[in-house]
């Protein structure tokens, strides 16, 4: 499959947001039973943050060695323009659940039988999950584009 | 409304071109190579600036360059 350097670079972005954030929200889930910000969750979250710069840079930078860089032209920024909308609405829906899962937790605090505790450590990790997937929205939505064109 | 669709002939106007390369086609109206394949492919409709720059390479009107088809067949000019 013949890839330009701007569909070369959004494939390595997703694999690293998947890779990365993959790792990261599994092993949240197995430690769910203490969702509270110890000095290991915060520095697997860290971690993870720090893992994605460097695969990024890391990566761009043997690419831009082993493939022409090829500045984005006005078709690169539509299809990117196409992108940043669907992330969009998915960010935007997302942060909208949390909202609604933090007011119903408070709600529900008392006359719950099973109470749903939204502590810090699960707002944080339910708006770095939709960001992640807004992230991965973007590159797909990249991807699907330059494969099917913009009739 | 009708829905129509914009066809180019820059595929056959690079060949009749001295068999201008699409690399150098992109290098002059200052796209990518994949953008210039794209719109032979018809997957992308460039914007006008792109458009009148590819009609003056040729040295053509623009209506030679893009028609635009309706699905009914006919075609308009532009």
């Amino acid at each position: 499959m013949d890839l330009s350097y701007q569909e070369k670079s959004i494939l390595g972005s997703l694999l690293a947001v998947v890779v990365v954030y993959g790792y990261y929200f599994a092993s949240v889930l197995r430690d769910l039973s203490h969702p509270e910000f110890g000095a290991g969750n915060v520095a697997r979250l860290i971690l993870a943050v720090v893992a994605i710069v460097v695969i990024e840079i890391v990566y761009h930078i043997v690419l831009a060695l082993e493939s022409k860089v090829e500045a984005k032209d006005e078709r690169d920024i539509l299809i990117e323009c196409k992108a940043y909308r669907n992330a969009y609405f998915l960010l935007a829906t997302g942060a909208f659940l949390v909202i609604a899962c933090v007011i119903l937790a408070d709600l529900l605090r008392e006359p719950a039988p099973t109470r749903i505790v939204m502590t810090p450590f699960l707002t944080v990790n339910l708006v770095l999950f939709f960001m992640a997937l807004a992230e991965l929205m973007k590159f797909v939505t990249q991807l699907f584009y330059y494969r099917r064109g913009l009739r | 409304m009708t829905k129509g669709r914009i066809r180019n002939s820059v595929r056959k106007l690079r060949f009749l071109g001295s068999e201008m390369t699409q690399q150098e086609l992109a290098e002059k109206i200052g796209v990518t190579r994949q953008t210039v394949i794209a719109i032979e492919q018809d997957k992308y409709s460039p914007s006008l600036d792109v458009a009148f720059r590819i009609a003056r390479i040729f040295g053509v009107p623009l209506e030679e360059v893009f028609q635009y088809e309706t699905d009914a067949g006919s075609q308009t000019a532009p």
